[in-house]
């Protein structure tokens, strides 16, 4: 069995909201655009936080890409990829 | 994505209709605070407030500003916004968002891609429009805060909005694009993002504005004037480095398959020039 890499949110407070992760997942797609993403963004700032905060939101289907480059082009360090063992019916 | 023209779309406030049209004559003005100047002249009778945004915003790292055109008492002003708005309003399809007029009682103007809704309560402005593709602008308060962290120099903005009697402003882009050339634009692209060092400004543990991955110290506060091909196209004031280099600006323009020539990017300056003399 082959190891499938999975890309998980280690550091969601980390995130600066630049939406790198989020266009680089779409040209992946071959699209410039946020239309039908595997990777989005939500930001809140409710009135008891004084920062804005981003929310990272992954689709299932995110492991049919190249996860290490969206890992690898944020800034921040908010994604990290560990390896399992592919069971074969795995997205 | 019309490469040869510009889409506006055009906002009567008074009558609370609008329209969508493209413009090939004003092709030449490349975008942001070159189209911006030229619309206020063609507008200049109606009190407009223009927003507008570069061929490289949505596309380009650090190209991430918003420019924003109007006549404040008499002085002709050019801001730059950050956040997320310019990647919101490239993917509306519009170059350009023309507000004429005013309105009678304080109302949020919601755009989603070409359509326009008017809303009357004021407090339902974070239920409008989509999550994630969404930027928000409030302008009951003070300040204007776009996402409730972003605002622009002075209080230039909130007068005009104030004005107008525009509470807020929602902008919702769906669209999608594939650049004409991809693999050439994947390329510019990381050419563009290695060049971080090339910025005036370091990093902090600010919120970034959408496609700069540094998220600076002034990252929220916008700008007012500066280089007109930077903020032309629109880019960051400190990514003038990197945008300010024809070769680079003319390079990315390419692989989107835009038919600039270098001379039209050199004379944009003059022709900005002249329009701003135009204008009574």
């Amino acid at each position: 069995m082959n190891a499938l890499k999975i890309l998980k949110v280690r550091s969601q407070q980390s995130c600066n909201g630049c939406e790198l992760c989020v266009f680089e997942a779409q040209r992946q797609l071959q699209k410039v655009g946020l239309e039908g993403s595997l990777v989005r963004i939500f930001k809140n700032k409710s009135e008891e936080n004084k920062r804005l905060e981003f929310y990272v939101e992954l689709d299932p289907h995110i492991h049919s890409l190249d996860v290490e480059k969206i890992c690898n082009i944020c800034p921040k360090q908010v994604f990290e990829i560990s390896e399992e063992e592919a069971d074969g019916f795995t997205i | 994505m019309d490469l040869l023209s510009k889409k506006v779309l055009t906002i009567n406030l008074n009558k609370k209709s609008y329209e969508v049209a493209n413009f090939n004559d004003l092709h030449k003005y490349v975008g942001g605070v070159g189209l911006g100047l030229k619309l206020l002249h063609v507008h200049e009778e109606k009190d407009p407030l223009i927003l507008s945004i570069g061929p490289l915003n949505g596309f380009f790292p650090f190209a991430s500003k918003t420019s924003i055109v109007l006549n404040d008492e008499g002085v002709v002003e050019d801001l730059y916004m950050g956040g997320s708005l310019s990647t919101r309003m490239t993917f509306t399809g519009l170059d350009a968002i023309v507000f004429l007029g005013g309105l009678e009682t304080p109302t949020v103007v919601s755009i989603t891609n070409s359509s326009v809704e008017f809303n009357l309560e004021l407090e339902q402005i974070h239920s409008l429009g989509l999550p994630g593709k969404r930027s928000t602008i409030e302008a009951a308060g003070e300040k204007v805060m776009l996402d409730k962290e972003f605002t622009s120099e002075g209080y230039i903005l909130e007068n005009k909005m104030k004005n107008k009697n525009m509470a807020g402003l929602v902008i919702t882009g769906t669209e999608a694009y594939t650049p004409a050339h991809f693999s050439k634009y994947q390329e510019a692209y990381k050419t563009v993002l290695a060049r971080s060092n090339d910025l005036t400004l370091g990093a902090s543990n600010k919120p970034s504005c959408s496609g700069c991955p540094l998220g600076c110290e002034k990252s929220r506060y916008g700008e007012i004037g500066g280089n007109v091909l930077v903020h032309s196209l629109v880019a960051c004031q400190f990514a003038e480095k990197v945008y300010a280099d024809i070769n680079t600006t003319f390079s990315c323009l390419n692989t989107l398959g835009y038919n600039y020539t270098h001379e039209d990017l050199e004379n944009l300056p003059k022709l900005i020039e002249e329009t701003l003399k135009a204008i009574g």
